[in-house]
């Protein structure tokens, strides 16, 4: 019984001529098509799904009048049925317009339809007419169809992965080399498959493949939809082949660094550790060893800082980042890290050196003179910039330490601009250099216990802070 | 037990029934209570796997229904695949029933959820897949590998035979091959039969070897162990199946390119001395004549090889491991010395292939 249920717009037309257009065209640009719209279709054939649930089946056929030509003709590109649940959906759809009780020619022949279309998605029994000999030896062995494509799909994965990975052992073997357009289109005819879990060792070589092209080979639709499948966690990659495809992909590392500050503020997290946990499990930090990507992250939660003018969930995730960051890179084989100048290109590298030492790697005795030292270097550097529209330098010097003192540095290095904060228990100093009056002034104290890690490294922090306690 | 045995007998003649016009008078009850029960017979498979005794016993009731060919205790594990095609394909199935199989088949919400999913929909997925890998177009592929078709057919035949090898008493090679195993290939046309064999022996050729090492290594598993003894019931009844009939033999070489026989007599030595006998064959059959300079075939009617693709073979043969390279060149003196021994070219087909050969490997260690 049809229930009395507002039926959505469906566009059946726009989608029909979609499929059509598909089913005829073989061109690369009409399979980048498809794979271009086959979320929408998905949710599209969920759509109809819900709407056919709860109609009869003579009804929806009255009320759909295309949907049976649309149906159909979906069930013979496998970009549509590898992708995601697009299959499943599609199945339950043919499923709904089966009737139970047919009352005419019309219906029974219906049901024939149906019932040949689910075979030949299942490859039950009429296999096509290439694989008929196959499918009678896999039956008369005692196997289906089932076993037969587990073993095949996992065997062209393998031999594609073999014949990508040979390639590079080539080296200078020009005859063994793929061509790029091979590989693309490998690339591109992958992408309904990435959620596949057979298909994993051939995402990884693809991303970790490198030809000989200067020009990225690998369609971007294909680096697009790895990075959006890793991001929602729908597949797993070994860390190499992330890093690999943020190297090649910019715009998966910017969507990416995105996501994270997104999930980091839209959820409520209580510790500094849960950040930590969250962002370890991005692998940005990870991936930020590679002074590439350790630039572009950086320079994203610098405009996330400006944007919101410093609110002090964005600082928290700075300086979580770069606390990781650093944990990362010491960590490091000593053979392989790149020099920190890497990643300050633009900075006064003793100073990023001399801020970068933590303060258990020096004896409580120099602390002092640590900081001193620190402190003559960031004047010699005002002197020499010679800004005219320097304010406020206080020319104290750094107040000696009590004895449980947390050292906390908070800097901002950024072509000439800086700020540098380095405070006590109940005292700290100062040094703005550049005020710029599009920053709002913000007070904070930020107080840290003593750690390990308790040397904070901020850069790109552009606020004004003004002193609020002094201490002899 | 018994109660157990009696209910897994009914399997041959549940499938069976599936595949038949006996459905058309199913209706969704009965078609309910046949999926329950390939659920329940995987239910059996599950646990009744690691018992290797009354795994015996199942097979043993299951193979007292004489069906062809024959069921075992595996085909209890795959029963909910094996009956859900089975009937999905039945035009006989009138549709109430179809309508409730399709909603069990693809588990459409709603319904409560099956102990195990069948994951069909993982099958149509994989079936798409299957065509958008091969659909960039493929380079002329090295000869060491084998097409993925192929060898998804060769593994399903291996593991059968494992399946079968773990359950029957190994009979050994006397008995020939099981009666199965030459019906079962019969449904191949015969050139793609030999390719399945051929891939399935270098299959497990290879995977012998990788275990091999890996036992040197130290790291051998109970696995491992358990496989070596396998090997012997799984190429064992392929090797009879080729070796029994002289004719099949000499067809499978002929047919196959001489790299993959050299591989194939590399891995099993009961090849070795019967393919060279066949080699030697052919090479009888070649007359030398003066006036072209070359050895021709006498007799171009019978299905021999030319001189080109025997002294192929041969290279072939030669450029394997050790024993097939020192077999090979033995069996080559002993033919020459049987012709007589003559060092001039044109008197001996064996004196100048042995020549040939030589200078080929020669040429080969230059390189």
């Amino acid at each position: 019984m049809a229930k009395d249920i507002p039926v959505p717009t469906l566009n059946f037309e726009y989608w029909l001529d979609k499929a059509t257009e598909w089913g005829q065209a073989t061109t690369l640009e009409s399979q980048k098509d498809v794979c271009l719209h086959l979320p929408q279709l998905q949710k599209f054939l969920h759509e109809i799904y819900e709407t056919l649930k709860h109609m009869d089946s003579i009804v929806a056929i009255q009320q759909f009048p295309l949907i049976g030509q649309l149906l159909g003709r979906l069930c013979w590109n496998p970009f549509v049925i590898g992708y995601d649940e697009s299959q499943k959906t599609l199945m339950w759809c043919l499923c709904c317009l089966y009737s139970s009780e047919p009352q005419n020619p019309v219906e029974l022949k219906a049901n024939s339809w149906i019932r040949s279309l689910l075979c030949h998605l299942l490859s039950s029994s009429k296999w096509e007419s290439n694989e008929a000999e196959t499918s009678t030896f896999i039956s008369t062995l005692g196997y289906t169809s089932a076993d037969y494509y587990c073993h095949l799909v996992k065997n062209m994965v393998l031999s594609l992965v073999t014949e990508l990975r040979r390639d590079q052992f080539n080296g200078l073997n020009i005859q063994g080399r793929v061509s790029a357009s091979r590989v693309n289109a490998v690339s591109l005819f992958c992408l309904p498959l990435i959620t596949l879990p057979d298909l994993t060792p051939l995402l990884e070589t693809l991303l970790l493949y490198h030809g000989g092209a200067s020009k990225e080979i690998l369609s971007s639709e294909f680096l697009e939809a790895v990075n959006e499948a890793f991001l929602k966690k729908k597949i797993s990659l070994p860390e190499t082949a992330v890093f690999s495809l943020w190297l090649r992909h910019l715009p998966s590392l910017e969507k990416a660094t995105l996501y994270l500050l997104d999930q980091l503020v839209s959820m409520q997290l209580n510790s500094l550790e849960e950040v930590a946990c969250v962002m370890k499990d991005s692998l940005l930090p990870q991936a930020a060893s590679h002074p590439a990507i350790f630039r572009i992250v950086n320079e994203i939660f610098k405009n996330a800082l400006l944007e919101t003018d410093g609110t002090p969930e964005v600082r928290t995730i700075i300086q979580v980042f770069t606390q990781l960051f650093l944990q990362a890179h010491q960590n490091e084989n000593k053979q392989h890290k790149f020099p920190l100048k890497a990643y300050f290109p633009y900075h006064h590298q003793p100073l990023v050196t001399a801020l970068l030492r933590r303060p258990f790697e020096l004896p409580a005795t120099r602390w002092s003179a640590h900081l001193k030292h620190i402190s003559d270097m960031l004047k010699a550097l005002i002197e020499c910039l010679g800004q005219t529209d320097l304010q406020k330098i206080p020319s104290c010097p750094p107040v000696s330490w009590k004895t449980d003192t947390c050292i906390h540095t908070w800097f901002q290095l950024s072509h000439g601009d800086f700020l540098l904060l380095l405070s006590g228990r109940k005292s700290f100093l100062l040094f703005p250099l550049r005020l710029s009056s599009l920053l709002a002034a913000s007070h904070f104290l930020y107080k840290l216990q003593f750690s390990a890690m308790s040397h904070m490294l901020i850069p790109e922090v552009c606020q004004t802070f003004l002193p609020l306690e002094r201490d002899e | 037990m018994e109660a157990v045995l009696e209910q897994v007998e009914q399997l041959p003649a549940l499938l069976a029934g599936a595949s038949s016009a006996l459905v058309r008078d199913w209706d969704s009850l009965t078609l309910d209570r046949a999926l329950e029960w390939a659920q329940y017979f995987q239910h059996v498979h599950d646990r009744f796997r690691t018992r290797p005794r009354l795994r015996e016993v199942l097979g043993r009731r299951l193979r007292r229904a004489q069906s062809n060919p024959p069921i075992g205790f595996p085909h209890l594990g795959r029963c909910p695949q094996l009956l859900g095609l089975a009937l999905l394909e039945n035009r006989a199935l009138p549709p109430t029933a179809c309508r409730c199989l399709l909603h069990r088949l693809l588990q459409l919400p709603g319904r409560e959820a099956g102990p195990e999913p069948h994951s069909l929909a993982l099958l149509a997925r994989r079936k798409a897949a299957s065509r958008l890998l091969a659909l960039p177009s493929v380079p002329p592929r090295p000869p060491a590998d084998v097409e993925p078709q192929l060898q998804a057919e060769a593994q399903l035949l291996l593991g059968r035979l494992r399946e079968e090898g773990q359950e029957a008493e190994p009979a050994g090679e006397s008995a020939g091959p099981p009666r199965w195993l030459s019906a079962v290939l019969e449904q191949l046309p015969m050139s793609r039969a030999f390719e399945v064999v051929a891939a399935a022996l270098l299959e497990q050729g290879r995977g012998a070897d990788r275990a091999g090492d890996w036992d040197l290594a130290g790291s051998s598993l109970e696995g491992n162990w358990a496989s070596a003894v396998g090997d012997k019931c799984v190429a064992g009844p392929l090797l009879s199946w080729l070796l029994g009939n002289k004719e099949r033999f000499s067809a499978f070489c002929l047919f196959l390119p001489g790299s993959l026989l050299a591989s194939l007599a590399g891995y099993y030595s009961q090849l070795s001395r019967p393919y060279l006998d066949l080699l030697a064959g052919c090479g009888s059959h070649l007359l030398y004549d003066p006036l072209q300079g070359r050895w021709v075939v006498s007799c171009p009617d019978k299905a021999v090889l030319s001189w080109e693709q025997l002294r192929e073979r041969f290279t072939c043969l030669c450029q394997g491991s050790d024993v097939l390279k020192g077999q090979t060149q033995a069996a080559l003196k002993l033919l020459k010395a049987q012709d007589g021994d003559f060092q001039v070219c044109g008197l001996s087909v064996w004196a100048d292939l042995l020549t040939e050969v030589e200078e080929c490997l020669r040429k080969d260690a230059e390189y």
